[in-house]
């Protein structure tokens, strides 16, 4: 058998051009992902009895579907909900946002808990209401002490992006096995796409420890 | 409560008045019936064994823990129960906890400021250079910007109290301020407590300390099983407790007089 790996440079363009999609995907869904997980697990922790379980229901009912199954859920779902047909991008967006939301609510929730009762204590004993102590005291310790499980999070998010290769978003997942179909170059494509995905999340994940040594609170 | 002929201060009005006060956790009966005042200016001191209700009782006095009965008045005014009128009352209240309870992702002079900025609306100018000032007044105008971690414990307890003295408040309660400190800088947080109660600050203090209540308070309330059992001017509590209880206390404290 011959190894032709020319063929991963010839299409050069649009694995470059799917990098940056796989990337869009990554960014917007922990854009979305972070302040609605923080939203999901306030509510679920302080919320109305009502407001709690419908919370609390969403987190378990997400966090325990197997990704690829929401996303094809979006696909046929979400136009009928919505009455308008969305883009894949913005389909298999919604279907990550989804399912990491859930992932980051449960997080959160135990950031805050971890936090002792006596900072929230301190906090009101100064006259803040529950909201400002939360934002002011409770929160800003949460997050510096969750952020390796967001890391993490983030770094097994950018894989998973390519699950939504399958609703045909023209994400790196999604190109290289086109390409692979037109050329029949199984190998190449294969061994590229890993050699992506890993020289890309590598550093993120480098990063990411950097910046928890660089934030972390001791007590 | 008849006006005692040592306690001078009680002529002025009352800042806090604890009725009968009663509270629960579960089955268990914490607070069983207290009263008691502190007069503006005064130092009481609330002393007596471990579980006998003291940090409850400071607890409630700002409403972090609610009531089961009784009352208490602050300034004239019956603790509010709802959320808001709480937030304003307790503005007007500082409190220093035993464990401290700095922010720890704040410096010594953002834990200060905060209360000001955030409770107050101070500007953050305005709000530094107060945190700056209190500081400076506690021996820690070099420690701005240090980080909670970074600071003994002697210091760490003295931003609280700088950080509870940033709201301006009518009142100081003090739970236990020196029991998690070691013996080395025990001294430090006393000198600054006691600087406090000299510039006439009314406070509230639960404490081990007997020899800084003997000196610094106005009044002494000895506490057991909840309850009051004695309370009187320090002379007569150390000296001449008239409860045998009392002297079984200080006793066991090695309290010699």
């Amino acid at each position: 058998m011959t190894l032709d790996w020319s063929v991963v440079w010839q299409h050069r363009d649009a694995l470059a051009a799917a990098t940056g999609t796989t990337f869009l995907l990554t960014v917007a869904t922990m854009v979305i992902a972070v302040p609605c997980g923080i939203i999901v697990a306030v509510l679920r922790l302080y919320g109305y009895a009502p407001v709690r379980a419908l919370a609390t229901g969403y987190v378990e009912l997400f966090r325990n579907l197997p990704l690829i199954l929401v996303v094809y859920w979006a696909f046929y779902v979400l136009p009928i909900l919505t009455g308008t047909g969305l883009s894949p991008l913005a389909t298999g967006l919604a279907a990550l946002a989804l399912n990491v939301t859930a992932y980051n609510a449960e997080t959160f929730r135990a950031g805050i808990n971890s936090i002792r009762r006596g900072q929230l204590e301190a906090a009101m004993a100064l006259g803040m209401s529950r909201a400002q102590a939360l934002r002011r005291v409770v929160l800003p310790q949460a997050l510096r002490r969750i952020t390796p499980v967001l890391a993490s999070t983030w770094v097994s998010l950018f894989k998973d992006t390519s699950l939504v290769s399958v609703i045909a978003v023209t994400e790196l997942a999604y190109v290289a096995m086109q390409v692979r179909a037109q050329t029949f170059r199984v190998l190449e494509m294969l061994t590229a796409m890993a050699a992506i995905y890993w020289l890309l999340g590598y550093p993120q994940a480098k990063l990411v420890d950097w910046i928890q040594r660089r934030y972390a609170v001791t007590e | 409560m008849t006006l005692d002929p040592q306690r001078t201060k009680a002529a002025g009005a009352a800042i806090v008045r604890y009725r009968d006060v009663v509270k629960r956790f579960g089955a268990l009966q914490v607070l069983n019936g207290v009263t008691l005042s502190v007069h503006a200016g005064e130092v009481v001191c609330l002393i007596g064994p471990s579980g006998s209700g003291k940090s409850t009782l400071l607890r409630c006095t700002n409403g972090l823990e609610m009531l089961d009965g009784g009352a208490i008045e602050f300034e004239g005014t019956l603790l509010p129960r709802d959320e808001r009128g709480l937030r304003a009352m307790r503005a007007r209240m500082g409190m220093v906890f035993q464990s401290f309870e700095l922010f720890p992702h704040l410096t010594a002079e953002g834990n200060v400021a905060e209360g000001p900025r955030s409770v107050l609306g101070m500007s953050t100018a305005a709000a530094r250079a107060r945190a700056a000032a209190l500081l400076a007044k506690v021996g820690l105008a070099d420690k701005l910007a240090s980080y909670p971690s970074a600071l003994s414990g002697g210091q760490q307890q003295r931003v609280a109290i700088a950080r509870a003295l940033a709201m301006e408040p009518d009142v100081m309660l003090f739970d236990e301020p020196t029991s998690a400190l070691d013996p080395e800088t025990i001294g430090e947080v006393l000198s600054v407590m006691k600087t406090l109660a000299d510039e006439g600050m009314t406070m509230v203090v639960v404490t081990h300390e007997m020899s800084f209540a003997r000196r610094v308070a106005d009044w002494v309330a000895v506490f057991d099983a909840g309850r009051i059992i004695e309370q009187g001017p320090p002379r007569q509590i150390f000296d001449a407790p008239e409860v045998e209880r009392t002297r079984d206390f200080l006793s066991h404290l090695g309290w010699s007089g």
